[in-house]
């Protein structure tokens, strides 16, 4: 029915929607966080991204500084998410709160994270150096189903990934403080008149997104390299997404993260990697020139 | 059971509530009226702790003055607002769930909920959207929000501005109730003079953020202070 050439194609394109799909996870946990964070306290985190190199670097601490042997990837999970929602909860309660009795509280935030992520930029240099890092992959080998191969790191990323965006989908739906977070995100102010500490919410939702990101990174930094200056560029690509999905909506983000992800694996399989952030910025243009408020996005 | 004893809050040079004290007992149902721009929502804000203030505000004996407006909700102070401040992606049971969740009792209970959706008369609406709510859907769910934290008091900033008769008759017939069958104190600032009269056993007027006079509602409302800065040339 089909010639060998074709086949072969088919294979290919299989690879590349599986490929697409696995960064497309990951990119929905980052788009999930950025956008839980701005819909719920909307502040916007500049030094995001760094918290991204920041799950990785805390990885490789463990796997290659120390030589992590117990547990593999398990052991990095249970001792990092915990270790990135201290540091995001303390980065809001902190330094974010303290901000907001300000009038112009926004522009403060801003500049704060942008601070942040100079900061933390140059700390991963002085502490890691310029030279990039790997991470292994979090399970070897290939699945060969027929002529189709995968490879196990990237059904581990995307498995992985899914279910932290269904865990945490879950725990906003089913608990009392995910409840308090949909409350705060619609109408701060209603929020407390019920008796929701809005305060707490906010630090446990930079938390929460601080986690996301932070897994994000551990999650892909194996496929990609840790690199102490990237946090800009890996801040600026969910936000693309965010903002492709509409900022403030997480089925949005959801959407755009596995858009772009497959739009990303496509431009690169067919015009080469370096395109990708071409393809990238035209699709951001794109949506601020025809649906600036993006796919799920409620606008102005 | 809620008084306030020389309370005034300044913006700046401007003076919103000047020197105010009243006391509001048990099982009352107590009217603050005013022009607009007299200082009566503010009140409600330094009541709820939305603004700090000078002088003291005592709940049940505690002093509040100070305190969060999460942690004055969960005493049982509770309150609406004019503009109906809904959770518009949250159905009608989700949003009582929440205040039931967060308030005075914090724990989940779906029985109260559903007598609170029965008090309120949303039962068809319950598993509606509330930003899909018309106007009274929303101030009854805002009332059943309020109620969900098992509130002492509860606070209600001009129930029914933008309402229809039969919406205004709905309403005052669902303050009764609460304040008859519930036990619950009840506060309301209200314009429409009718209103205050028929549900009110007290009647504070102020201007400016000073008190007028407080009373009788009739004796209030029949006082040439009170015609002249509030019934008199205003349309309010």
């Amino acid at each position: 029915m089909f010639n060998e050439d074709t086949i072969l194609l088919l294979y290919e394109i299989t690879d590349v929607i599986i490929a697409g799909l696995s960064n497309g996870s990951v990119y929905a946990l980052m788009a999930i966080g950025m956008t839980l964070v701005y819909g719920v306290t909307k502040a916007f985190n500049f030094a995001y991204g760094d918290f991204f190199n920041m799950g990785g670097y805390f990885a490789w601490i463990l796997i290659v500084g120390l030589g992590l042997q117990f547990g593999g990837y398990i052991t990095v999970l249970i001792i990092v998410l915990p270790l990135l929602f201290l540091v995001g909860y303390g980065l809001e309660k902190f330094m974010v709160a303290p901000l907001r009795k300000r009038a112009d509280w926004e522009n403060r935030v801003m500049m704060l994270t942008l601070g942040l992520a100079l900061f933390l930029s140059n700390l991963y240099m002085v502490l890691f150096g310029t030279k990039l890092k790997s991470l292994p992959p979090i399970m070897d080998g290939i699945l060969e189903i027929g002529q189709i191969v995968f490879s196990y790191q990237d059904i581990m990323i995307f498995v992985l990934s899914l279910g932290g965006i269904l865990t945490f989908g879950w725990l906003l739906n089913n608990t009392r403080t995910g409840m308090a977070v949909r409350a705060v995100a619609q109408n701060p102010e209603g929020a407390k008149i019920v008796g929701i500490n809005i305060k707490r919410i906010f630090a446990s939702t930079f938390a929460i997104s601080t986690v996301m990101v932070g897994f994000g990174g551990i999650l892909l930094s194996q496929k990609l390299f840790i690199n102490p200056t990237s946090g800009g560029s890996i801040m600026v690509k969910a936000w693309v997404v965010t903002a492709f999905g509409g900022m403030g909506s997480i089925r949005g983000g959801l959407y755009a993260a596995f858009i772009i992800g497959m739009m990303e694996a496509f431009v690169g399989w067919i015009f080469g990697m370096s395109y990708t952030i071409i393809a990238l910025f035209v699709l951001l243009l794109a949506t601020l020139v025809i649906r600036p408020q993006g796919l799920m996005g409620k606008g102005a | 059971m809620l008084k306030l004893s020389n309370v005034t809050k300044r913006f700046g040079a401007l003076i919103a509530v000047n020197n105010l004290s009243f006391e509001v007992s048990q099982g009352q149902v107590f009217g603050i009226a005013g022009p607009n721009g007299a200082g009566k929502s503010t009140v409600y804000n330094l009541i709820t702790g939305f603004y700090d203030f000078e002088g003291s505000i005592r709940f049940d004996g505690k002093e509040i003055s100070g305190m969060k407006p999460h942690q004055i909700a969960q005493l049982g102070i509770s309150r609406t607002f004019q503009i109906p401040q809904t959770f518009p992606s949250l159905t009608v049971e989700q949003s009582l769930e929440v205040g039931n969740r967060f308030g005075n009792r914090a724990k989940h209970d779906a029985r109260r909920i559903e007598r609170i959706i029965d008090f309120v008369e949303l039962q068809s609406e319950r598993h509606e959207f509330t930003g899909t709510l018309n106007l009274l859907g929303k101030k009854k769910l805002m009332i059943g929000a309020a109620l969900a934290t098992d509130p002492k008091i509860l606070m209600l900033d001009e129930p029914m501005a933008g309402s229809n008769a039969h919406e205004i008759k709905a309403l005052m017939e669902l303050i009764q109730r609460m304040n008859q069958e519930l036990g619950i104190t009840i506060i309301i600032i209200e314009h429409f003079m009718k209103v205050l009269t028929e549900l009110t056993e007290t009647l504070l007027i102020i201007e400016t953020g000073t008190e007028i006079c407080c009373g009788d509602p009739e004796v209030v409302t029949s006082d040439p202070r009170v015609i002249e800065c509030y019934l008199g040339g205003d349309d309010d």
